[in-house]
């Protein structure tokens, strides 16, 4: 079966570029891993347009449900692998299928970022977390550290200070770069301690965090930071893999687009923070989606 | 007996739960950012921190593994 288009991503681009994609008759596979991405960690959103105040996880809620009210097909928890060329075509394998469509729009998003130090990877889930909204009420009374001194990093400790005995904020540059009024609210809870110039070296325990390994930038000494959990929070980045061959990425492993979402290759297109796009909100994402899936369908009108 | 270990403000435990709740299917959902007990339970069951995790009558399963769901669940 050859689809018109396929969709690789849930977020707000991937959803609105379905939506879109459903009402101009596209025959269309959305396939996503996860509705929502980034958004799912957003407990408070009061930006989005008409909206007043609604958490992450509600709206993308609406948007799946909006978006399946079409006809449109959706493979979900799936993610893809490959993506190549077949003549005019694109084959795209998931861990599941093997599916064929004239034109692709790309919306895969952004992930955080990792350190990729000794400790991280392993573990994930016994101490270490991305996601303070998840797991911040899995460390009632115990002690973290936040690795992170951006804006990230302070929302993250916001949300801990509600569960922990005591945070500490671990920065690798000179200065604490979040928000002010942020930093306020912390100091204000008497249970965070803010440090910079850190350069976190390892993450050490048995079955659980139990210690981080510091270095201090100035005087090059290590420290030992005892801590039971540690949530890292140092940005967000992109990772297309699947799409390397066949896209422009710049140095930061974004997909270069043009103002219509057209990549390098002719009916590939891409949307929201995957692209190289300079602002990255979530009504952005969704007008992006909705300007590749109405380029979709003029490029496919011509062919 | 099906349970569910969650938090509040976690994406997946809220798919998982639609997911059992569209198949009829009935379970005690346990938050443990309010349940100390419970959270101890499944760290110390489990050895690990994170939700959401589902106790299929004794088969313990971390995330929303939906494949494995459905074949302890019977579900097609």
């Amino acid at each position: 079966m050859l689809y018109d288009l396929i969709i690789i991503g849930g977020g707000p681009a991937g959803i609105t570029a379905g939506i879109y994609a459903a009402r101009k008759k596209l025959k269309t596979l959305l396939i996503t891993k996860e509705w929502g991405g980034q958004i799912t960690k957003a407990n408070e959103i009061e930006n989005w347009p008409g909206t007043k105040k609604i958490s992450g996880i509600d709206l993308i809620k609406q948007m799946s449900a909006q978006l399946k009210q079409y006809e449109i097909e959706i493979e979900e928890n799936k993610e893809v692998i490959d993506l190549n060329k077949k003549g005019d075509s694109f084959k795209i394998r998931d861990n599941d299928k093997e599916y064929e469509t004239k034109a692709v729009i790309i919306a895969t998003g952004k992930i955080p970022r990792t350190l990729n130090i000794p400790g991280e990877e392993k573990f994930k889930g016994k101490g270490v977390s991305f996601c303070a909204t998840c797991d911040a009420p899995l460390f009632k009374d115990k002690t973290v550290a936040v690795i992170g001194g951006g804006n990230a990093g302070f929302n993250t400790a916001l949300d801990l200070i509600k569960y922990a005995k005591k945070v500490y904020i671990l920065e690798f540059l000179e200065e604490m770069r979040g928000d002010p009024i942020l930093k306020e609210k912390l100091e204000q809870s008497g249970k965070v301690e803010f440090y910079t110039n850190i350069a976190v070296k390892e993450i050490k325990g048995k079955q659980f965090v139990e210690k981080l390994i510091c270095e201090d930038r100035k005087t090059s000494e290590d420290k030992e930071l005892e801590v039971d959990g540690v949530f890292i929070a140092v940005g967000m980045m992109a990772k297309v893999d699947f799409a390397e061959k066949l896209v422009e990425l710049n140095q930061i492993g974004e997909i270069v687009i043009d103002k219509d979402n057209y990549t390098k290759t002719p009916g590939l297109f891409a949307a929201g923070d995957i692209t190289d796009i300079k602002y990255e909100q979530i009504v952005i994402a969704a007008g992006e989606g909705a300007k590749a899936a109405l380029a979709a369908t003029d490029y496919l009108n011509k062919k | 007996m099906i349970r569910v270990f969650s938090t509040p403000a976690c994406p997946y435990c809220v798919t998982l739960k639609n997911f059992l709740k569209e198949h009829n299917i009935q379970f005690e959902d346990i938050d443990v950012s309010k349940d100390e007990k419970a959270l101890n339970e499944m760290i110390e069951k489990t050895k690990q921190y994170s939700v959401p995790v589902i106790d299929i009558n004794g088969e313990i399963i971390v995330g929303f593994n939906q494949d494995r769901i459905k074949q302890l669940l019977k579900l097609t």
